[in-house]
């Protein structure tokens, strides 16, 4: 039996209706803009499209903040936010460039690699929109993206994505992973020109150590974890060791050499630097966990992944009930995101010590909060009210 | 939380049920059961979460629209009933070969591109005509057509659900091709068999079905026959081998191109008003199919909110490793019928992890599963190969009496599948590097 024809208009207003309502939230969560306030050593920010111009005017640029102290030594780059759905990533870098001290050597942050995908939840996993930290002068608002460079921006996706150069042929949706599509093209998609101008501001900038931070699922082996090109394999091995025996667990793994598109093996493949991708434990993302919600992404207690801790499904320490001490004697309950965060900012300052023992002529020195600040303190303890901070050094991202 | 879930899920499953029931609906008895689960879970109304999910398999509705555009177009020029004639008076006294051609012919397009949705849209259609001409039952057609989309999915160059259980375990996607076309042939092959020793009553002589069927029409030839299929083969292999030469086209364009070519065979090529009302009609044939997509990805994305997947998910991988052996071929395809391929990153992948963590070959455990995992493109709530299928074939029957009509190559393949993923470690030769 037909419809009648009021049924089909009303159906066609609910749908607009409903269009419209969900479209206004897409739209705030696509121009809400984090705030930063850069520390003093900040020197300038550059767009990452000056290593390629075609990258302008689109959601691939994105800023880059450079610490450069006048002092011979060293460079490092990090890169926050290569998967923005691990949002500890960005928040480390924040917290880094608000607080970082450069005496000797130049650093280069980008807090949010993949701009894009930033800017949307991945579809079909009902993810916030945003996360809020407690800071001593109010809350802050962050985004939460996705995994992969947002469709609007880059789309469609082929029936099966060819890794450049290696031709590997892998997942459809990872032609928008910026972390399988280095080292990049510069005519190649959205995703792989953000992932060719990492590669000459690599390249141009002669970046000595080079960090890219993630966090994965807790039933993923490669969780908290140092994943390291065969160049860096010494320095994971012994920050690893030292970070495990004084703060907290943390693995060291050589990057496969058959597993094409990842920063750890094709930024070392393809640049001289020594390339290090850091991992983090995430509740929020692992596939079994329960309700989505705000405080799952903060504090990262869900009874479900409990279960599968207590059946040795998951790959680190995981307790929500009574937690599993670190090496400081913290008890750390879920996965709170001021451990995560702890993590990478203790994680890049060990290697960055093991990376001077081993290369002095590389050393940069450089301070900013640690694991055990960032513990005892909160991250939010280390951003600042950018409403009394000297407007030069207020940045949006 | 998981009393809580427990609830919900169970409140989500009689607002289906009752849904279903009273408005005779599975897609808007699919968005009620989210709205309901939403409301329950505490979330209000749900507006962004419904469209995102809404948008989860967009590009499949878009590769559904365009292939079936192409198709109707392609037949609507004459060159259909043209090759299902040649293929009759060519193959009429040579069933077991014919068979075999058809099955080839239904693997190749869903091999090159990973979708046995692909393979119905493309030669489905054919493949039904000539044989129900060569006499089968509408449940044999039905069995052979599904089994071989299935087939075509799992088959090597593209299997989906292996490739993204590889890309969420950090696996390099190789060594698969012979651990999957070693069972791809022996399901094959049984299904032949199935399909072919049936008794075909209402068989014609081959005189009776050549006068049945329509003549071609004027000027058609094999250039204007092969064309659109040989653009279409062209843009897919030069997408996989020429990937750095040309821009991403995706399916849904590359099948708006072959609808164009076929356009432009016919004698009548600028008859606008002719192809804009095939349009409408294919518009129409695939709307419930569309509606179907978007209203499975809004369900699934409510689910996901509310904690129900994750229970699912945490059910039954905390199963003793009997029981997943036992409930495998329950789970994974109806996890399948749920999420598509979702179900691949949601319960295969944590497989593939808990299967390594004991020493099992992992690629064997891939592969196995994604023998398991296409099962359940004819269940519930989604159905989508199976009611492709049934639409294909032109099946008259019910749902239920469909589902009876697979089920026994439908088994076979299941059994394949679980011996696979039972005996990795003694099948580890077929990993082929």
């Amino acid at each position: 039996m037909k419809n009648p024809q009021y049924l089909k208009i009303l159906f066609l207003v609910l749908s607009g209706v409903l269009g419209l309502l969900a479209g206004i939230e897409f739209w705030e969560l696509r121009h809400y803009k984090e705030t930063v306030v850069v520390s003093e050593d900040f020197t300038e920010k550059v767009m990452l499209s000056q290593y390629l111009p075609s990258l302008k005017n689109t959601w691939g640029d994105t800023p880059i903040y450079v610490y450069d102290s006048g002092v011979p030594g060293g460079s490092m780059l990090v890169l926050g936010g290569t998967h923005p759905y691990e949002p500890a990533t960005s928040l480390a870098t924040y917290v880094m460039m608000e607080n970082i001290d450069v005496t000797s050597g130049k650093v280069y942050i980008i807090p949010h690699a993949n701009m894009s995908a930033s800017t949307l939840g991945m579809l079909g996993n009902a993810y916030i929109k945003y996360y809020h930290i407690e800071t001593t002068w109010g809350q802050k608002k962050f985004r939460v993206g996705d995994r992969n460079t947002n469709p609007l921006d880059q789309w469609p996706d082929p029936f099966t994505y060819v890794h450049y150069p290696s031709t590997q042929n892998l997942a459809y949706q990872d032609i928008r992973n910026l972390n399988r599509t280095f080292p990049g093209r510069p005519d190649g998609t959205l995703t792989e020109r953000i992932s060719y101008a990492i590669m000459e501001l690599i390249r141009n900038e002669d970046i000595d150590i080079f960090f890219d931070f993630h966090e994965a699922s807790l039933m993923y082996p490669v969780v908290s974890t140092y994943v390291a090109h065969d160049r860096s394999m010494d320095i994971s091995m012994m920050a690893a060791m030292m970070l495990s025996a004084t703060q907290f667990p943390m693995k060291s793994e050589a990057s496969p050499k058959n597993l094409r598109g990842l920063t750890h093996r094709e930024v070392g493949d393809f640049s001289n630097t020594l390339a290090i991708l850091m991992e983090t434990p995430e509740a929020f993302i692992d596939r079994v966990v329960g309700r989505m919600s705000e405080e799952l992404m903060l504090e990262g207690k869900d009874e479900f992944l409990q279960t599968a801790a207590e059946k040795g499904l998951v790959y680190c320490d995981y307790d929500i009930y009574e937690g599993f001490p670190d090496a400081l004697g913290n008890m750390i309950i879920g996965t709170p995101m001021d451990y995560r965060v702890g993590r990478h900012l203790s994680g890049t300052l060990e290697a960055l010590n093991w990376m001077n023992q081993f290369f002095p002529d590389k050393a940069i020195s450089v301070t900013f909060p640690n694991y055990v600040d960032v513990m005892n303190n909160g991250s939010g303890h280390y951003l600042h009210d950018p409403s009394k901070a000297d407007p030069s050094r207020v940045f949006q991202n | 939380m998981y009393l809580q879930t427990t609830i919900i899920a169970i409140i989500m499953v009689a607002t289906f049920a009752l849904a279903s029931w009273k408005l005779k609906s599975p897609e808007i008895s699919m968005v009620i059961t989210a709205i309901v689960g939403a409301l329950v879970g505490g979330f209000g109304f749900p507006s962004r979460l419904l469209v995102e999910g809404m948008f989860t398999y967009f590009d499949v509705g878009m590769i559904f629209l365009t292939a079936s555009i192409f198709i109707n177009i392609y037949s609507e020029t004459g060159a259909m009933n043209a090759l299902v004639r040649w293929i009759v008076k060519q193959f009429y006294d040579r069933k077991w070969l014919m068979l075999i051609l058809l099955g080839i012919l239904m693997i190749i397009p869903g091999a090159l591109t990973g979708a046995g949705s692909v393979s119905i849209f493309v030669v489905g259609g054919l493949v039904a005509s000539v044989m129900n001409y060569m006499g089968f039952t509408k449940r044999r057609v039905a069995a052979f057509i599904y089994l071989f989309a299935m087939l075509a999915a799992v088959s090597p160059p593209i299997n989906l659900w292996a490739m993204l259980m590889a890309a969420q375990a950090n696996m390099p996607y190789v060594g698969f091709n012979v651990v999957l076309l070693v069972p791809i042939v022996i399901i094959a092959l049984f299904t032949i068999i199935y399909t072919g020793t049936s008794k075909t009553p209402e068989r014609k002589n081959k005189e009776h079905i050549l006068s049945e069927l329509p003549l071609p029409p004027e000027g058609m030839n094999w250039f204007k026959i092969i064309t659109p299929f040989a653009v279409l083969l062209v843009l897919i292999l030069i997408s996989k081998f020429a990937a750095f030469s040309i821009p991403v086209l995706g399916l849904p364009l590359t099948f708006v191109i072959c609808a164009f070519v076929s356009a432009m065979m016919d004698r009548k090529r600028w008859d606008v008003r002719k192809w804009f009302g095939v349009m409408v009609k294919t518009m129409d044939q695939v709307f419930p199919l569309l509606a179907t997509v978007i209203s499975v990805g809004a369900l699934v994305n409510i689910m996901t909110a509310t904690g129900v997947r994750g229970l699912l998910a945490i059910t039954f991988i905390t199963l003793p490793m009997v029981l997943i052996y036992i409930t495998a071929l329950l789970f994974a395809p109806f996890a399948q019928g749920a999420l598509s391929y979702g179900s691949a990153i949601i319960l295969g992948t944590p497989i593939i992890f808990l299967f390594n963590s004991i020493g099992l070959n992992v690629t064997v455990t891939a592969a196995a599963l994604s023998f398991l995992f296409p099962l359940g493109d004819c269940l519930p709530p989604s159905r989508i190969v199976g009611r492709l299928t049934v639409e294909t074939v032109g099946y008259e029957g019910s749902y239920m009496s469909f589902l009876k009509a697979i089920a026994i190559p439908w088994l076979f393949m299941g059994a394949i599948g679980l011996l696979m993923l039972i005996f990795p470690n003694q099948l580890d030769f077929l990993v082929v590097y």
